[in-house]
């Protein structure tokens, strides 16, 4: 083979597979690009557009009056990218000019690290090339983002400074600690109270919606990209009473202080309704301090011996089995008594010797009440005192409204166990709830009327209910007990505070009704002395019950043994809460002015006001006769004391009559109308100015003389 | 004066105007792919020089520089110091190990001030020369073992020295030798093996290794049955099945060293060309990124700065050895086939100027020149598109860097040099 010839084949060889390769190299670019450039096109759009979703807003707690509980507001965590200050020699100078007033301006404001730390954490960041740091972990309000805008190097922005607000959506409770394990919060895995309760309720559906990527990582919603517009969660109005509340905390806070109690626990209910108007826990932080706060739910949650509030039930089931007299006597000795190896002693040494059952109960007889128990029930009977605890709802569950839900447990003793009933009479040996105990006293003070507590009313979506829970709200129809017995145990529980161990909290007010508590804690299945734990349940105004309240110290620390009773720690909570309520509740008051039987005489003076007005004066002074007008209305007192209502018609352009108007309405009506007010004197308005119905100018003065 | 006259009046211009279009492009490129449209930065801006674009044009700068030296140099001063050229870039190559800097994990890097330097990249044109200048003494023959052997060793010693700073790609671009040996007389086995066992190798890749036994099998007996009836000898055949023995061995050795010879990252980069879903989170990130970039580019392409994956930077290395992204991105199939024609052209017109060379010596350098350019065409393109494995080597004028820029250029004008003064370059021969 000649050299050319080889040459020219090696050269065309060569070509070739050049060639083939770059032809391959073509191919395959035109397939990705042409053929498959829809599947790619496809690709690179669900890389920066993204379905998210979008987070619902939570919705709000609401007290019983409207007020806000808990809400969701927006907050800003600061931010800082240290490398926008590399990126060119104009950042460089925002960076360098700024930085050490900015250091200063950190250490003022959030008062943790001092300028010079600030500066070497941005520096540090600066040079390991981080592109985010947080500077600060507290969370800081819009009002702050704005002052902070102002800053140096912050001033120049995100691309320029580096500055970044990261939005926090964060749960703020206006009341902030109160009732906050009731209120309750979600942290980490730690969710509580109504939080928890109604976490789906509140939380809402969230939304889908397509989101477009923008340069520095964060997502902005394609406009009209909404797959699923994100449903807002549903506000959850509670029943509590935000002052109610407060005067709880604040009284179970001093108690738990001044006695140097482990724990405690609040529960105001109102009696009709079941509502739970109140519920606070405070628990001791810590060894040797004086600082409390809410930790854990005991009201719910804590299941223990109740003590002598355990002596209501067993009053009844003895006054239902054997129709048990208030003056029945009884003997209780020496204060001892022994029932098969049990010896049970009264807290009074020596006894109280013969009294009546009356008494028994007001002191808080032990010896007495096992007496009776002998007596009605004794050793043969005793399934049927636990079938009168059955009739009293007492080892049901409440199905409360907050989870979890604990039974309480009250078991039949075992055959041949002869002491059992007897120590579970004097509240030994049962585990039960303060909620549940409550529920027991607040039926008592419902006539007979077993309801089930509740502490959210309904949810709401703005003014729409969307679940009313008084609907589906257990109330037993039947009593659970007879009326007399009622009336007979009624006065026991009066006579506690009358002339009985909680004599301290008697007032000449209105009248309280309740029993006071005291059992040894029971620690490693031994009952201690010297540790107790201790109760006041009742409910007032004793005559007719509006509110049923618990209060419950745990081991306080007492002076003297006897100060260690409940009359020393519980009763006086219950007292401090009720003078609160008392005082802010006028139909409480009006039920004692009608018992005084005074006739009120409203309408001595002439009076004109708005209907609304009237009909919700009326509706407060339970005054029958409300006006059938809309709008200003006069209202008249006839020779019988009864009222008669006229409309007041106010024609157009002329002055109206503000005459028996209070100043406030007659302002609004003038100013209303274009005229300028003054005024003389304080009271009804008597005369005006400008006589009602005549012509006038917008803009003239009229003048008012009140009385 | 006399002789730059002549220069310009030699040089080829159509290879200038090529190169001239492939660094404007190139530049325009860069600066789409660090482009960023919420905090845009022009040349007029501060900080522009801190960024890849900025860097580059001063790359660009200091490179018409480096030209204008290289035509002012004597022509003959290549052909006499090519192995001084090559002794001095060894000497680079073994000074960068101790006191190189380490960038992205290869310690390749020479850094003076804030510029880096990558004498790997030199060492390409280097060894270009001393294989031209071996080749063209008389009467070296590449039929001969002694000249193979030599050539084998000049071409060897750089990238093992390359290797041991854990520069790979840069160092399996001097298997592209084999086309310029091949054009300058080496037997067709060579590279016929080479094509081979690189066939062998991804075959092996794909398939399951009895697979490939079959296979081979299969193949060996059709060859044997299509065979003229008079060729058909016993020791044809034996000859035929020896070589389908020898590929199943290797094969078995191909398997044996992907799993104890390659590190995991090249065994998987490799394994991504033939499952694309492999590993989509690391070793597949990058070419499934760039696929859909090109991709998404479509024919005409999303339009100059238009480009969504690389305005995100979803391309990691975009700037330098992914450039190809931003092209086939913004310009689509259109500007893909634009850019490919450009280095089409580019290639041919030195394959035509290397065969009009006189001397050996420029003639073995120009196909030198085509051998590397094409492979870097080659790898580059093809693993940004899912043909090849991801290696590490910039795309020839295009890519950021300044090693590469001015290596490159270096390269390319020496050549054009070199033929400006070919008829004078006859006296040597």
């Amino acid at each position: 083979m000649n050299i050319k010839k080889d040459i020219v084949i090696r050269i065309r060889a060569m070509f070739l597979f050049m060639l083939l390769l770059a032809v391959g190299i073509i191919w395959k670019i035109f397939f990705l690009q042409t053929i498959e450039g829809n599947k790619w096109r496809e690709k690179a759009k669900m890389s920066y557009v993204e379905e998210r979703t979008i987070e619902a807003v939570r919705g709000n707690i609401f007290a019983d009056d409207g007020s806000l509980l808990a809400t969701s507001l927006p907050k800003y965590k600061l931010g800082f990218d240290p490398l926008v200050s590399r990126r060119n020699k104009k950042n460089e100078k925002v960076y360098d000019d700024g930085i050490d007033s900015l250091c200063h301006l950190l250490a003022n404001f959030y008062r943790d690290k001092t300028a010079e730390e600030y500066y070497a954490q941005i520096d540090l960041a600066k040079r390991r090339k981080v592109t985010y740091i947080v500077l600060n972990n507290d969370l800081i309000t819009y009002q702050d983002v704005k002052k902070m805008r102002k800053w140096p190097v912050f001033r120049a922005g995100k691309y320029k400074g580096g500055v970044v607000f990261e939005k926090v959506n964060v749960r703020y409770n206006p009341f902030e600690k109160m009732g906050v394990r009731t209120i309750g919060y979600k942290k980490d895995k730690e969710k509580v109270g109504i939080e928890n309760a109604f976490d789906v309720e509140l939380s809402g559906t969230s939304g889908k919606g397509v989101f477009e990527k923008i340069v520095g990582g964060s997502w902005r919603p394609v406009e009209g990209g909404e797959k699923s517009i994100p449903v807002q969660g549903l506000d959850v109005h509670s029943t509590l009473n935000v002052n109610i509340q407060d005067v709880a905390e604040t009284s179970l806070m001093n108690a738990l202080r001044k006695y140097r109690a482990d724990k405690g626990c609040v529960i105001v209910m109102e009696v009709a309704t079941g509502e739970i108007k109140a519920m606070t826990n405070l628990s001791k932080v810590g060894r040797d301090t004086s600082y409390y706060s809410e930790t854990y739910n005991h009201a719910v949650l804590n299941r223990t011996d109740p003590g002598s509030v355990f002596k209501l039930p067993s009053m009844i089931a003895l006054m239902e089995e054997g129709g048990l007299e208030n003056t029945e006597l009884v003997n209780t000795g020496d204060g001892t008594i022994k029932i098969g190896t049990l010896t049970t002693e009264d807290s009074k040494k020596g006894g109280h010797g013969m009294i009546p059952a009356q008494e028994v109960f007001e002191v808080s007889s032990n010896v007495g009440i096992m007496r009776l128990m002998q007596k009605y029930f004794g050793d043969a009977k005793q399934k049927k005192y636990y079938e009168y605890l059955k009739k009293f709802h007492l080892n049901e569950p409440l199905k409360f409204q907050l989870k979890p839900d604990v039974s309480p447990v009250i078991n039949e003793p075992k055959a041949g166990d002869k002491t059992a009933m007897y120590w579970n009479s004097i509240g030994y040996g049962e585990l039960i709830t303060p909620l549940q105990m409550l529920t027991f006293y607040n039926a008592v003070a419902n006539n007979g009327k077993w309801i089930q507590p509740i502490i959210v009313k309904s949810t709401k979506i703005a003014d729409e209910v969307i679940q009313d829970f008084h609907i589906g709200q257990t109330v037993y129809p039947d009593p659970i007990c007879s009326e007399k017995t009622l009336e007979k145990v009624r006065k026991m529980l009066e006579g506690v505070v009358e002339h009985g161990t909680a004599k301290n909290i008697n007032n000449p007010m209105y009248k309280i009704a309740g029993k006071t508590g005291t059992s040894q804690k029971l620690i490693n299945g031994k009952y201690r002395e010297g540790m107790y734990y201790t109760s006041f349940m009742g409910f007032f105004p004793a005559e007719s019950p509006k509110y049923s309240i618990a209060v419950v110290i745990d081991n306080p620390r007492g002076v003297k043994l006897e100060a260690l009773y409940a009359s020393d720690a519980c009763a006086p909570v219950f007292k401090e809460i009720a003078d609160k309520i008392y005082a802010n509740d006028i139909q409480m008051h009006k039920l004692l002015i009608k018992e005084e039987g005074s006739k009120l005489n409203f309408a001595k003076q002439k009076v004109t006001a708005h209907s609304s007005d009237i009909k919700a004066f009326n509706d407060e002074m339970s005054i029958d006769k409300t006006p059938q007008t809309e709008g200003w209305t006069a209202v008249k007192q006839d020779s019988q004391n009864s009222f008669n209502y006229e409309i007041r018609y106010n024609k157009k352009n002329r002055v109206p009559d503000t005459r028996g108007m209070s100043l406030r309405d007659a302002i609004y009506v003038l100013e209303n109308k274009g005229l300028k007010v003054r005024f003389k004197g304080i009271g009804k308005v008597t005369s005006q100015s400008i006589s009602p119905g005549a012509n006038f100018t917008s803009g003239r003065t009229i003048e008012l003389i009140l009385q | 004066m006399k002789r730059e006259e002549q220069i310009s009046r030699n040089l080829d211009w159509v290879t200038v105007l090529i190169y001239i279009l492939c660094v404007v492009a190139g530049w325009l490129n860069i600066y789409a792919a660090i482009y960023n449209p919420e905090h845009p930065i022009w040349i007029f801006d501060d900080g522009f020089f801190d960024t890849n674009s900025g860097k580059q044009l001063i790359w660009i700068g200091t490179t018409v520089l480096l030209i204008i030296a290289i035509l002012v140099i004597d022509h003959r001063f290549y052909d006499t110091f090519a192995f001084p050229i090559y002794g001095f870039f060894l000497f680079m190559l073994l000074a960068v190990l101790v006191v190189g800097t380490e960038v992205k994990g290869s310690h390749s890097w020479f850094r003076i001030g804030s510029f880096q330097l990558q004498p790997a990249e030199f060492s390409k044109m280097a060894t270009c020369l001393a294989l031209a200048k071996y080749l063209s003494t008389p009467l070296t023959n590449l039929s001969r073992f002694k000249d193979q052997l030599n050539v084998a060793i000049i071409i060897a010693i750089p990238p093992i020295l390359i290797l041991a700073s854990n520069e790979t790609g840069v160092a399996l671009v001097f298997a592209s030798f084999l086309i310029l040996l091949y054009r300058e007389g080496l037997p067709g086995m060579y590279p016929a093996i080479f094509l081979a066992v690189v066939t062998l190798f991804i075959l092996s890749l794909i398939f399951e290794e009895w697979q490939i036994y079959i296979g081979l099998a299969v193949v060996s007996a059709l060859v044997v049955w299509a065979m003229p009836r008079y060729e058909r000898k016993t020791k044809n055949i034996l000859a035929i099945l020896g070589v389908a023995f020898c590929m199943g061995l290797f094969v078995t050795g191909v398997d044996w060293a992907i799993n104890n010879v390659l590190k995991e990252h090249q065994r998987n980069r490799i394994r991504v060309l033939v499952d694309p879903d492999f590993d989509r989170k690391k070793t597949g990130y990058n070419v499934r990124q760039a696929k859909i970039a090109i991709g998404s580019g479509g024919l005409l392409g999303k339009g100059y700065l238009q480009g969504t994956q690389t305005k995100f930077d979803f391309v990691p290395e975009q700037s330098t050895d992914f450039i190809f992204c931003t092209v086939g991105e913004e310009f689509g199939f259109v500007g893909s086939l634009t850019v490919v024609g450009l280095f089409i052209g580019l290639m041919l017109r030195l394959i035509y100027l290397a065969d009009r060379q006189k001397s050996r010596f420029a003639r073995v350098y120009g196909y030198g020149v085509v051998s590397i350019i094409f492979f870097h065409f080659l790898v580059n393109i093809g693993m940004t598109i899912g043909l090849m494995p991801v290696i590490g080597i910039p795309l020839p004028f295009f890519s950021y860097g300044g090693s590469s820029l001015w290596s490159f250029s270096i390269l390319l004008f020496i050549f054009l040099k070199l033929d400006a003064h070919r008829s004078q370059m006859l006296s040597r021969w």
